[in-house]
């Protein structure tokens, strides 16, 4: 059994996902009967596969999952595969797997340049790391299922714009379904987006205080960016509930849902490629630079 | 086996012929009361809707489906219609030809919309009238059953009934329905009380919709409209008010001029609270300003839009024709393959009888001469015999059944008849 585990890669459950969104794609060029089966078979062999190595991580290397970058990317990964799934099989007809499969491969694409080495925690830590893992986890993936939601939006407002009938096999759903998506994601990230940055402040402290771990300075890039991210989700979570009783509030809030994405997807380009010293054991050279938490209020 | 096929469509009998020709539920079993009389021992059934009017009669064991002519004049008598005057309009058909016939009717091959499902519950009805009339046997069961499993496959492995044609379903389903996700919750407002009102609100109570109001320059119109399709009536003069409560409209006056210029809209707008508003003008002229459509949260659509979109729905139907055509084809052909083996039934069950008498004299003979075998050995040789006849047997009655496919196998038929000494 062990052999078996500890045989599943990464490639095996990106592998079938990323045949599920090959399904997918080949809604727009025929028909089948066998396709819909097809799509969840995949999606749900690659989940399995998916669930057996975070599994397999957590019980062999004691990597619980948020333990270091590159879980929490395939934890990311894996509840929006889990979505993915179950929006299929709620709704067939509609190809949310054309949009949200790219994302899913991106960030188990993302988990293999990103580091695998836990942080070190002690059990105050451990609690902190957690939820500021968990509420980075869910500001995340609000932000991710926004975005889809207003790329398809954008879609069907714009088919409903040049007045043409649904294109076969590209069925999306209502306007008025995917702007309510669209108008409370911006709520629930920003609110996790601010709460993950302050607990990352409290864990920074604790951290420092036990001499685990590198104490983050302001100026670090990990905190520059959530600093950022943080800041534009506020105020996209402000225009969106103004816009809620304009004419065009639903365009206003899909077009923010876009550029939140593309924030986040800077953000994780800026986590993977920049250099921080956010997770890393604590270095004799490293406790001389001013530090967040001594420069919280 | 023959099978007879006369009947007149939209294509080719014209509507007031149509009309007289056209036979009710209960005067469908009445004529085919009288087809039991007049053609004994024939198997028929009628089919009636108001694009067509077809007779489907079979014959099997010796007797044949009657001639043609004959069931145009039945036909003609039924109706009280000059039979020198229909008979000319009326098609008809034999044989595989019938089969095919059928089958793309079943389909929705045939209709004036092509690929209108209606049809099928209609080839349903006239079957089981047919039935209660005992004039559906063997042969008529197998072939509409076989029409049914037809239409089936034509509508789950081709998109050919998924796209809507009708200008009311397609506004509601394709247009609609992509604005909001529920109708139930909806103020829908009908401007006029016209005959496509009542229609696109056939669709959109089949959505969901519930509270439904009804403005019209013609008061009495609305109050009947109102009454017919539980909806509520308002004066014309509130037409403002119902536009700022409403999230659906569909308009459809007669009025020569647009009854919801720019200007009344604007001051509509401010009172609605940026809710997005859907606008079904089927009125010709156009009750809506078309630069009322430009507005933010607006979606409005003319005759022409949706019209456009129809247009597209039924080339994307007639793109779908050619693999519906495909499977009236193969079902028909193997319709035809079983009701041509059929025919070599009594050959076969002759053929099989005589090997098992000789068999079971030649066992019982061996079982005679060695008393002593044992119940088991007896058993085991029994078995192996008829394993042996139906490995005989395999070989002339898998040449039957392939030859079946391209007709009834008269010639093997009769080779078969001399060859063993079989009776007719």
């Amino acid at each position: 059994m062990a052999a078996f585990l500890s045989g599943i890669s990464i490639v095996c459950f990106a592998a079938s996902y990323a045949v599920a969104l090959a399904c997918e794609a080949s809604r727009l060029a025929f028909r089948s009967g066998v396709r819909g089966a097809a799509m969840v078979a995949f999606a749900a062999a690659g989940l399995f596969a998916h669930t057996l190595f975070l599994f397999w991580r957590a019980v062999d290397g004691g990597a619980a999952p948020l333990s270091s970058p590159f879980d929490w990317y395939l934890l990311a990964a894996w509840l929006l595969a889990a979505g993915y799934l179950w929006l299929t099989i709620a709704n067939p007809r509609t190809p949310v797997g054309l949009f949200l499969l790219p994302i899913v491969l991106g960030l188990v694409g993302a988990a293999t340049l990103a580091s695998r080495e836990p942080f070190l925690h002690d059990a105050a830590s451990l609690f902190w790391g957690r939820i500021h893992g968990g509420l980075h986890l869910i500001w995340s993936v609000s932000v991710v299922l926004g975005a889809i939601a207003g790329l398809m939006w954008l879609i069907q407002a714009g088919r409903l714009t040049r007045k043409e009938a649904p294109v076969r096999g590209f069925r999306m759903p209502s306007l008025e379904r995917l702007a309510s998506i669209t108008a409370r994601t911006p709520m629930v990230a920003a609110w996790a987006a601010a709460a993950g940055f302050a607990s990352g402040i409290v864990l920074n402290s604790v951290n420092r205080g036990r001499g685990l771990m590198e104490t983050v300075p302001w100026t670090d890039p990990v905190v520059l960016r959530m600093a950022a991210v943080v800041a534009w989700l506020l105020i996209a979570a402000r225009i969106a509930a103004t816009a809620r009783s304009r004419p065009d509030g639903g365009r206003t809030t899909a077009r923010l849902a876009l550029v939140s994405l593309a924030v986040l997807a800077a953000s994780i380009a800026w986590g993977v490629l920049g250099t921080t010293r956010h997770g890393r054991p604590a270095t004799a050279a490293a406790v001389v630079v001013p530090t967040a938490t001594e420069e919280v209020p | 086996m023959t099978l007879a096929l006369v009947g007149g469509t939209h294509r080719t009998v014209p509507l007031a012929l149509r009309e007289r020709l056209a036979f009710s539920a209960e005067q469908a079993a009445e004529a085919l009361a009288r087809f039991r009389d007049c053609f004994p021992g024939r198997e028929g059934v009628l089919l009636s809707t108001c694009n067509r009017v077809e007779f489907y009669a079979a014959g099997e064991n010796g007797i044949d489906a009657p001639p043609p002519e004959q069931l145009v004049r039945f036909l003609a008598d039924c109706r009280g219609i000059d039979a020198a005057a229909l008979g000319p309009l009326l098609a008809r058909e034999h044989d595989d030809a019938v089969v095919r016939h059928l089958f793309g009717v079943a389909a929705g091959l045939d209709s004036m919309v092509l690929g209108e499902p209606q049809i099928l519950a209609q080839v349903k009805q006239a079957w089981a009238i047919a039935q209660d009339s005992r004039t559906s046997g063997p042969l008529t069961a197998g072939l509409f059953q076989a029409a049914l499993r037809t239409a089936k496959r034509v509508t789950s492995e081709t998109a050919l009934c998924r796209e809507r044609v009708s200008i009311p379903s397609v506004a509601v389903a394709d247009f609609a329905s992509g604005v909001f996700e529920r109708f139930d919750d909806k103020r829908v407002l009908l401007v006029g009380a016209g005959k496509m009102a009542a229609e696109t609100l056939r669709y959109l109570r089949e959505a969901g919709a519930r509270d439904v109001v009804i403005v019209n320059r013609t008061v009495a119109r609305a109050d009947d409209l109102a009454a017919r399709v539980d909806a509520r009536p308002a004066a014309f003069d509130r037409l403002e008010r119902e536009l700022a409560a409403a999230d659906l409209v569909v308009s459809t006056t007669g009025a020569s001029d647009h009854v919801v210029p720019l200007d009344l809209f604007v001051r509509v707008e401010a009172k609605r609270q940026g809710r997005p508003l859907v606008v079904l003008d089927l009125a010709v002229p156009r009750d809506f300003d078309p630069r009322i459509g430009e507005r933010p949260g607006v979606w409005l659509y003319c005759v022409d839009d949706l019209a456009a979109a129809c247009e597209a729905n039924r080339k994307s139907r007639q793109r779908e024709l050619p693999r519906a055509l495909a499977i009236v084809d193969e079902e028909a052909r193997r319709f035809m393959g079983d009701m041509h083996h059929r025919t070599t039934a009594p050959v076969i069950e002759q053929l099989r009888a005589g090997w098992t008498e000789t068999g079971e004299a030649e066992l019982d003979r061996l079982f005679r001469r060695l008393p002593h075998l044992a119940e088991a050995d007896r058993g085991e040789i029994r078995q192996a015999f008829d394993r042996y006849a139906a490995k005989m047997l395999h070989p002339p009655l898998a040449s039957l059944r392939s030859e079946s496919h391209s007709g009834p196998p008269h010639g093997l038929l009769d080779a078969l008849k001399r060859l063993f000494n079989l009776q007719d």
